[in-house]
């Protein structure tokens, strides 16, 4: 499916967040976003999953307008620290993939994803039990049940040790490598170790509050 | 006393039909409570039943002037208003999104005050004692049924839709990459609470609903391994406190929504203290090894 954004523009009232941002995307492609916190990294990703309302003529997925766009179970998502997930309340891991699986996914394919993540042994246990890095692959296997095309990831490895960075990082080069469009967000210096085909700096631009005007370039150590 | 309660219960038929209504409801109450706990909505019950009872009011106020034939069933006129005031939350969450509480306490004090001035005007405050603390014990063949009917709706809604109640209710962002429409779940989802709260609001009052729903759902969330484990921990509280809550309301002449809601204050209790006690011995346990 190919991401095509043309002159997206967004603010929270009368606060621009992003000001005039065009790109192109490919099925397949890798794409880093980077950028200061309040660079409107999370916004943009907000305003392409439909969450955050924006103009008509913007965003388009395979020449649909993303106000019109209705295949959403082409997108996996796993946010910021999970902070839209609602803890406390007891469930368990299996007990969580299996009412997030859509039609025709069926145990097999969630007992796949679980050994390929090594969290196969943890599926009965509580999600509140689970540390940092094992609920962050739980999140993960999550939005790849529905084999999706796009898998957009926002921060993922703000609260995991390094270990489980680093194999978080080979897990989402590996489903890149199935032709899975990647978009990542990250502010952190493990950019270099990454094998993304394009990079996005979003700023913060103090005399202009709010402004993005870096383009998209073309990066990585594939080309 | 036990044992006067029980020959009674097969020698007075109302006592019996109070008993099973209030295993029905005890079965209800937790099942929509889990959801409204993991949704972080425990006053949305009380918020319903407030508008509820302006419906019942409304009720009782146009049958006082004359229009008797539509408003004599004053529960279906209950639910339609605890429909409105479902969608009046949601119109006000939109508008502090951040502050999604702030929505409550408008409606429920828009029920209040509206409930008050129409038993006012219709000349029933001597009924409203019943309306705030319920009566089991009063239930009639009609509520029985609609208590029954409610029951079998919900359950099969629960058999058909459970999946992406559960999935929704968690993560309502997330439900939208599972092909779910979160819109429509929350049209079914409200119409449901209104039509739960309204049957529970004859038998708990208005001012214990959120009670009965959410006690016994924070009770079970101490011990449950599993999401189902959890569920199933809740409505057996619930029949425990509704069983024991009964007996107490028929033997002692005090009102039932009250008393089961205390039965189930003292269930919380205990498995609070039971499971703090547990904790701490395995904490004494485990560093005993370590020293």
């Amino acid at each position: 499916m190919q991401i095509y954004i043309n002159n997206l523009t967004f603010a929270y009232g009368i606060k621009t967040v992003i000001n005039n941002l065009s790109f192109t995307l490919n099925q397949g492609d890798y794409l880093v976003i980077k950028g200061k916190n309040g660079s409107g990294k999370t916004t943009l990703i907000k305003c392409l999953l439909g969450i955050n309302d924006v103009k008509s003529n913007t965003i388009f997925y395979d020449d649909v307008d993303v106000n019109l766009f209705k295949q959403w179970t082409k997108f996996g998502y796993v946010s910021q620290s999970f902070d839209d997930f609602n803890y406390e309340f007891p469930i368990t891991v299996s007990e969580l993939l299996n009412v997030s699986s859509a039609k025709g996914v069926d145990e097999q394919t969630r007992l796949k994803l679980l050994d390929q993540m090594k969290i196969f042994n943890i599926q009965n246990q509580n999600i509140n039990s689970l540390s940092g890095g094992q609920l962050q692959r739980v999140f993960i296997v999550r939005a790849m049940l529905n084999n999706p095309k796009i898998l957009i990831l926002d921060e993922p490895t703000a609260s995991i040790d390094k270990q489980n960075k680093e194999f978080f990082y080979e897990t989402v080069e590996r489903l890149n490598e199935e032709g899975i469009t990647i978009i990542l967000i990250t502010h952190s210096d493990e950019i270099e170790n990454l094998n993304y085909s394009h990079i996005l700096t979003m700023h913060r631009d103090t005399s202009n509050d709010y402004k993005v005007r870096i383009p998209l370039q073309k990066g990585g150590h594939t080309l | 006393m036990i044992l006067s309660f029980f020959t009674d219960l097969f020698q007075q038929e109302f006592l019996l039909r109070a008993l099973l209504a209030g295993l029905m409801l005890g079965i209800l109450a937790p099942l929509l409570g889990s959801i409204v706990v993991v949704r972080r909505l425990s006053f949305i019950a009380d918020t319903l039943g407030h508008f509820s009872l302006v419906g019942i009011s409304f009720s009782l106020f146009m049958s006082s002037i004359g229009f008797v034939t539509f408003f004599e069933k004053e529960f279906y006129i209950g639910i339609v208003f605890s429909i409105i005031g479902g969608l009046l939350i949601e119109f006000f969450r939109r508008s502090y999104k951040n502050y999604k509480e702030i929505s409550m306490v408008i409606v429920i004090s828009l029920g209040a005050a509206l409930s008050a001035i129409f038993f006012a005007l219709a000349s029933a405050t001597g009924s409203l004692y019943e309306y705030l603390f319920g009566s089991i014990l009063t239930i009639n063949d009609e509520s029985f049924y609609l208590i029954l009917i409610t029951l079998f709706i919900v359950s099969i809604v629960f058999v058909i839709f459970g999946k992406k109640i559960i999935a929704v209710s968690f993560d309502e962002m997330n439900a939208k990459f599972m092909g779910i429409n979160v819109g429509m779940f929350q049209w079914v989802f409200i119409v449901m609470l209104s039509i739960v709260v309204s049957v529970l609001l004859e038998a708990a009052g208005v001012l214990l609903i959120s009670s009965l729903m959410v006690i016994p759902v924070a009770a079970a969330m101490r011990v449950g391994w599993s999401f189902k484990a959890t569920v199933i921990i809740s409505v057996i509280f619930s029949e425990l406190s509704v069983l024991i809550g009964l007996w107490m309301t028929y033997s002692l002449n005090i009102p039932s929504g009250a008393s089961i809601v205390s039965i189930n204050i003292i269930i919380l209790l205990i498995v609070a203290l039971t499971k703090r006690i547990s904790n701490s011995r395995r904490i004494k346990k485990t560093s005993s090894i370590s020293s």
